[in-house]
């Protein structure tokens, strides 16, 4: 079975990529989590290998503002945790409103290391609107990606984000391709903006 | 994965000489069958019939009992034994220096005996065989009528002669089209059946298909491909030269399961294969009715200069089934006559056909009325495609328009079929139009589904070129 990276180190291989994720750190206390806050919203979750639908299984919490909702959700959290250690607590800035989607790769024992780009967030399973290549894609590709989503013109703001989006798919295969121990990989949510985005989450399996 | 050696499967595909082992005097034989299909068929080579047992002819075909007794050199030995006899038979093969194989029997890997299967790759490796199967119908080839499929004639119609080759894991769908193809106006330039593809498999196949002039059209039944890396350098350059049509078993095989990411559960294996056929160009069906359908738009049309399709129609009401179909396809619209384009159909058109797409010809249009306004719409410089329906139940409608379409046909300069939809008399005119090179569909649907086909793939040219 394969192991789940750390999430920093995740991250670091990310914005080698000029792949842009939101500030996060663990926070080891309330307080810890009230002094990365500074005064603006955030959001605290669960991380832990045993748990894939962290937000179904309501370890998410997001629009905390103030020492009384942070120190209360990051009680909750722990509480529900519990049946789920080891695990860390992460907190990380509230991302701008967007449109969530998912950025995937697989390590498939046919054809290579596969890119995905989906609906994403609480949608990809109930809309399962995606679309796969195989790596490394061309800017053609990732261009055929997005207009083979039924939500394509939705993500891409009816082409105003469009090349945002294929530069991101071109990165997220570059980097497939060049760390060949990655076996999976999600970023799921990407909220993705008009000129603008960030990736809220990371897993990436080894 | 190892690359490996590349198989010439041209003896198998137009051999000079056969041998057929397991031939049988038991007309309920699947040797019996083959050889009789052989004599059947006109096979023009030399023909051998091989039985360890039998001394007298069979068929009027002399018996040896060993392939090694021939003193010709076989090009294409058929073995068509128990499972457990292939071994001793294909090394045979081997020391008579036989240059291909088509292994129809069963009882290898498909139940459990793949140590068997492991044992005759490795003879057919060491002695240079390519070897077909096993566990397969083999190959048909209606040009050099090489027919090693056991299913006797009076079940399966024949195709005629054509381009489009058609490539099968599976016998059962193999058949199947092959049957419906016999009643289509395209013909078959060849056929395989590749079984459990234990050496040769679909890259070879498709190999050899890309390199054949006599195949114009690809398509393809896969349940699984073996060699994932060679597969895709093959389908990047195949389809830059012809097209490649594939349907794909196992859409509702259970993913991986307990997947733990996200990506991971949503593309398994029939999703990346998927993603690998849209990333090469590849013509996706999802039936063994779209496979027709896009066979015969492959083997009839070059792709359009464009997706705007102009509707001539004798029947109101199918003509705006047809708007709708092509309406519904991504990247198919429906044609903006041009001004000179109405002023031209002005002038030849009665009063009471309205001058727009779809063009409603009214149920007594006959031959010139069709031709008036085919040409017209044929120099219309805001049309790529040609939608002609023709409803032979209406009073107009009957061979002269038929034609009149084939005449046309002839000299138009973009793609143009025809939708006709009707029992026995509509058949006859479709057999009349498609032998005079006018592909006819049988539905709206059906026909805007090929012609969106034939758009993306010529826009896939296009962009790697």
């Amino acid at each position: 079975m394969f192991m789940q990276m750390e999430y920093f180190k995740a991250k670091k291989i990310l914005d080698k990529y000029g792949i842009r994720s939101i500030d996060s750190a663990y926070v080891d206390s309330f307080e810890e989590a009230v002094g990365f806050s500074a005064g603006k919203p955030i959001v605290l979750k669960v991380i832990s290998d045993k748990e894939l639908h962290k937000s179904k299984a309501g370890l998410v919490k997001t629009g905390l503002a103030g020492r009384e909702s942070i120190s209360k959700a990051y009680t909750e959290l722990k509480k529900k945790a519990e049946h789920i250690k080891p695990y860390k607590i992460i907190a990380q800035k509230m991302a701008e409103n967007g449109i969530e989607i998912i950025l995937g790769g697989r390590d498939d024992p046919q054809f290579g290391k596969l890119v995905l780009i989906g609906l994403g967030g609480i949608y990809v399973e109930a809309f399962r609107d995606f679309a796969i290549r195989v790596c490394p894609i061309s800017r053609y590709d990732a261009r055929e990606m997005i207009a083979q989503l039924r939500s394509g013109g939705v993500i891409s703001y009816k082409g105003k984000s469009e090349k945002m989006l294929e530069d991101m798919l071109l990165k997220v295969s570059s980097l497939l391709v060049d760390n060949q121990d990655i076996k999976e990989l999600d970023l799921n949510p990407a909220i993705i903006r008009e000129t603008s985005y960030d990736v809220v989450d990371i897993r990436v399996l080894v | 994965m190892v690359s490996r050696k590349k198989f010439d499967l041209g003896p198998m595909l137009k051999p000079k000489s056969v041998a057929v082992i397991g031939a049988s005097h038991d007309s309920e034989k699947v040797g019996h069958i083959i050889l009789q299909n052989y004599i059947n068929g006109g096979y023009s080579g030399r023909l051998y019939a091989v039985n360890k047992d039998a001394s007298s002819k069979i068929l009027g075909i002399d018996v040896y009992t060993s392939i090694m007794k021939i003193k010709d050199r076989i090009d294409l030995a058929v073995i068509a034994i128990p499972a457990q006899m292939v071994p001793e038979a294909l090394e045979e093969c081997g020391k008579a220096k036989v240059k291909t194989a088509v292994v129809v029997s069963g009882g290898f890997s498909e139940v459990g005996e793949t140590e068997l299967q492991n044992e005759i790759v490795r003879i057919a490796d060491r002695y240079g065989i390519a070897m077909l199967g096993p566990n397969c119908l083999g190959v048909m080839d209606p040009r050099s009528r090489v027919d090693t499929l056991f299913l006797p004639t009076y079940k399966l119609s024949k195709a005629q002669i054509g381009g489009v080759s058609f490539v099968a894991q599976s016998g059962a769908v193999g058949s199947t089209v092959l049957d419906l193809i016999s009643g289509e106006g395209f013909g078959l330039s060849k056929f395989f059946s590749y079984g459990n593809a234990a050496q040769v498999d679909e890259v070879d196949i498709l190999e050899y298909l890309m390199n054949d002039d006599e195949t114009k059209v690809i398509v393809m039944y896969i349940e699984g491909i073996k060699r994932g890396k060679e597969f895709i350098e093959i389908a990047k350059k195949i389809t830059k030269i012809k097209p490649v049509i594939v349907l794909k078993a196992g859409k509702t095989a259970a993913g991986a399961s307990a997947a733990h990411s996200h990506t991971a559960s949503l593309a398994g294996s029939y999703e990346a294969h998927d993603a690998v056929f849209r990333q090469f160009g590849f013509v996706i069906a999802n039936d063994i009715s779209e496979l027709i359908y896009y066979s015969k738009i492959f083997a009839y049309e070059s792709e359009p200069s464009g997706g705007r399709v102009a509707i001539i129609t004798n029947g109101g009401g199918t003509g705006v089934l047809t708007a709708d179909a092509v309406s519904s396809t991504k990247h198919l619209t429906l044609a903006e006559f041009s001004g000179a384009t109405k002023k031209i159909l002005t002038a030849s058109m009665p009063k009471l056909v309205n001058i727009r797409n779809p063009l409603d010809l009214a149920g007594d249009a006959d031959s010139k009325r069709y031709g008036d306004a085919i040409a017209a719409v044929a120099g219309d410089q805001n049309t790529d495609i040609i939608a002609v329906i023709v409803l032979f139940q209406t009073p107009g409608a009957d061979s002269e328009v038929a034609a009149e379409l084939i005449k046309i046909k002839q000299t138009a300069n973009k793609p143009m079929i025809v939708i006709s939809i009707g029992s026995e008399y509509t058949q006859m005119h479709k057999i009349m139009m498609e032998s005079g090179g006018v592909p006819v569909f049988d539905s709206p649907l059906s026909a805007a589904t090929a012609l969106e086909g034939l758009l993306d793939y010529g826009n896939y040219k296009k962009a790697v070129a």
